[in-house]
């Protein structure tokens, strides 16, 4: 399982305003520390950067590269900024990320090849949000279509269908997982990721780490190839990298659809079964889910 | 091969909740299908209708819907009395209008007195709404329900921010709370838990998702409410097995197309005739999404709505 940092962000409190003043304080202490929590790449997110996005891009990679060698994915919607950064960068980068927009497809993909980079290639059509699994299942074919016929090759893109918050639409998240199901029938040698903290929008910042896991552990069963997150979940870190099996049988066991009797569990894996039914939508979710 | 119609499997059931006291407490829910699913389930109880009564004279009510009460509009007593006797209501709904901050912002001790009255006045359950500002309902809602001890009224709207004290005085003095959220299942839920969890029994709980009028949204609140139901029959999602109250008449009677006067625009057709069937299809589609007690006002709009009540639920 890749995992990619997510904290290095434009939207938080102390790196927002350190990108804006080209501060290297917060920033390189942020890419230190995401290197010690242990992912395997630094999402450097600066956000739609209209203004001088290039510049800000190419110091924000100079930056992190003086303190980790860790890989890193370039976070913008500015094509501009986003080869700015791939100038720079040290490692193969990966461009996080290009959507099915015309102008998108036509100003990026080029750009990968050119710096031999991977490519995050996000299922977001002409018309917005795809609507369900299969509507994912043809924009994942057009986007492998044209990257392939702009000369890369499958294995540098990473697909990914859009991640929803739980308390949002329950369908459009089961909608992602049956697309999650399909992929390796589609395309069985691209990659895949999410924005797995986007399923917790909305949740008490305490309980989020639930909904983050066990999403995690549940999508891992189909396949997926990597998630960008919070790189300060221990936990989260410790299952993916194989060193909780039995929270991951506990998640199995319920996404099979077997009655697991809950005071059979200690009270952590019951809190891992609760939330595999508020994920599948077989129990509403409501913000007091593990507590009923 | 003959062919069978589809059948929905049903796992749960709506509760079953009484309002009011003595020989007109009436009760509601109980449905074990979706609504007027007779073919499918049961529908113990019809839905009920409560007609709407302020706690002053209304201001900016549209002549069609002022009309059936003249005279009484000043008197909450006699307003509500004049629903009963002439219009044959079977719940009456004091909006505590008076009580809002950014109006009139009359006292608790003063709002307090008006419910006191009526609810001594009338036998039918009494429901009473105030104006989900929470430190004002909540001052109000506790000296009511104080005061209104044995009445067992339906207090609201009690929402996250304000359902601890008021939740404690409705388990105190008996009353059933309305469980009032911002058109979100999601949150529906949370609160019908927090309501569980301060201690308020199930029989006292009626929700209300928040509804409004045809052309202003009903969709996501038909949406909502259908959800609800599905959770509640077909999940056994528990926390979405109550009644639903839709406090429809104030939405509509708001609306710019109501307060249009014919001469204005003929092309909208007879003012009086565009709010009745405003009001009565606005609450049909409610009722078709799971409503349990509809807050209504014109007595020709409520007429309209019963019928199509006791037409969808004869035996064949």
């Amino acid at each position: 399982m890749i995992l990619i940092g997510e904290n290095l962000n434009i939207m938080s409190q102390t790196i927002g305003p350190a990108l804006k003043e080209r501060n290297p304080g917060p920033v390189q202490e942020m890419a230190k520390a995401e290197t010690k929590a242990g992912v395997d790449y630094i999402d450097l997110n600066i956000g739609p950067a209209r203004k001088a996005g290039d510049e800000m891009m190419e110091w924000v990679v100079k930056t992190a590269q003086v303190v980790t060698d860790k890989l890193l994915s370039l976070d913008t919607t500015n094509p501009v900024a986003m080869e700015a950064g791939l100038k720079v960068a040290k490692n193969k980068a990966l461009i996080n990320s290009i959507s099915l927009q015309p102008d998108r497809l036509e100003k990026e993909l080029p750009l990968v090849t050119k710096y031999n980079a991977c490519m995050i290639g996000l299922l977001w059509g002409v018309e917005g949000m795809p609507r369900d699994a299969n509507e994912r299942a043809m924009l994942a074919v057009d986007i492998l279509y044209k990257a392939n016929e702009a000369g890369i090759a499958n294995e540098d893109i990473w697909i990914d269908p859009i991640l929803t918050p739980v308390s949002v639409e329950i369908n459009q998240l089961k909608a992602c997982f049956e697309f999650m199901a399909m992929l390796k029938e589609i395309a069985p040698d691209c990659k895949s990721t999410v924005g797995l903290s986007n399923i917790s929008n909305g949740t008490p910042t305490h309980l989020r780490p639930y909904l983050n896991r066990t999403c995690m552990i549940m999508l891992m069963r189909h396949g997926l190839y990597s998630a960008i997150v919070d790189a300060f979940d221990t936990e989260l870190i410790s299952i993916a990298r194989g060193q909780k099996p039995k929270i991951v049988e506990v998640v199995h066991r319920v996404m099979d659809g077997e009655k697991v009797d809950l005071s059979s569990l200690s009270g952590e894996e019951a809190k891992y079964a609760k939330t595999v039914r508020v994920i599948t939508g077989e129990a509403l979710y409501s913000h007091s889910w593990l507590e009923i | 091969m003959a062919f069978e119609v589809p059948k929905t499997a049903y796992s749960g059931k709506i509760k079953e909740i009484k309002l009011g006291s003595g020989g007109k407490a009436v009760t509601v829910g109980g449905e074990s299908s979706y609504p007027f699913y007779l073919f499918e389930g049961e529908m113990p109880h019809s839905p009920r209708i409560a007609m709407e009564v302020w706690d002053m004279p209304p201001q900016d009510w549209a002549p069609a819907a002022l009309e059936p009460f003249q005279g009484v509009t000043d008197d909450p007593v006699a307003w509500a009395k004049k629903c009963i006797d002439d219009y044959g209501a079977e719940m009456i709904c004091l909006q505590l209008i008076s009580t809002d901050p950014n109006g009139l912002n009359r006292s608790a001790d003063e709002a307090t007195a008006v419910v006191k009255k009526v609810a001594d006045a009338i036998d039918v359950p009494l429901i009473v709404w105030g104006t989900a500002n929470h430190d004002k309902d909540t001052e109000v809602l506790r000296q009511v329900a104080e005061v209104c001890q044995g009445k067992n009224l339906i207090i609201g709207p009690v929402e996250e921010g304000d359902h601890k004290k008021i939740g404690a005085a409705a388990i105190g003095y008996h009353h059933t709370v309305i469980s009032s959220t911002p058109i979100d299942i999601n949150l529906a839920k949370q609160l019908n838990i927090l309501l569980g969890n301060l201690g308020v029994s199930d029989d006292l709980i009626i929700v209300d998702p928040t509804v409004s009028c045809i052309g202003y949204g009903i969709e996501y609140c038909y949406s909502v409410m259908e959800r609800m139901r599905m959770a509640g029959l077909t999940q056994q999602d528990e926390k979405l097995q109550f009644p639903l109250i839709c406090n429809v008449s104030k939405e509509v009677w708001k609306t710019k197309e109501v307060h249009i006067p014919t001469a204005e625009d003929p092309k909208l057709g007879d003012a009086k005739k565009r709010g009745i069937l405003l009001e009565a299809m606005s609450t049909m589609v409610l009722l078709l999404a799971g409503g349990d007690v509809m807050v209504m006002r014109h007595p020709e709009a409520i007429k309209l709505v019963r019928e199509m009540i006791t037409e969808l639920t004869a035996a064949n």
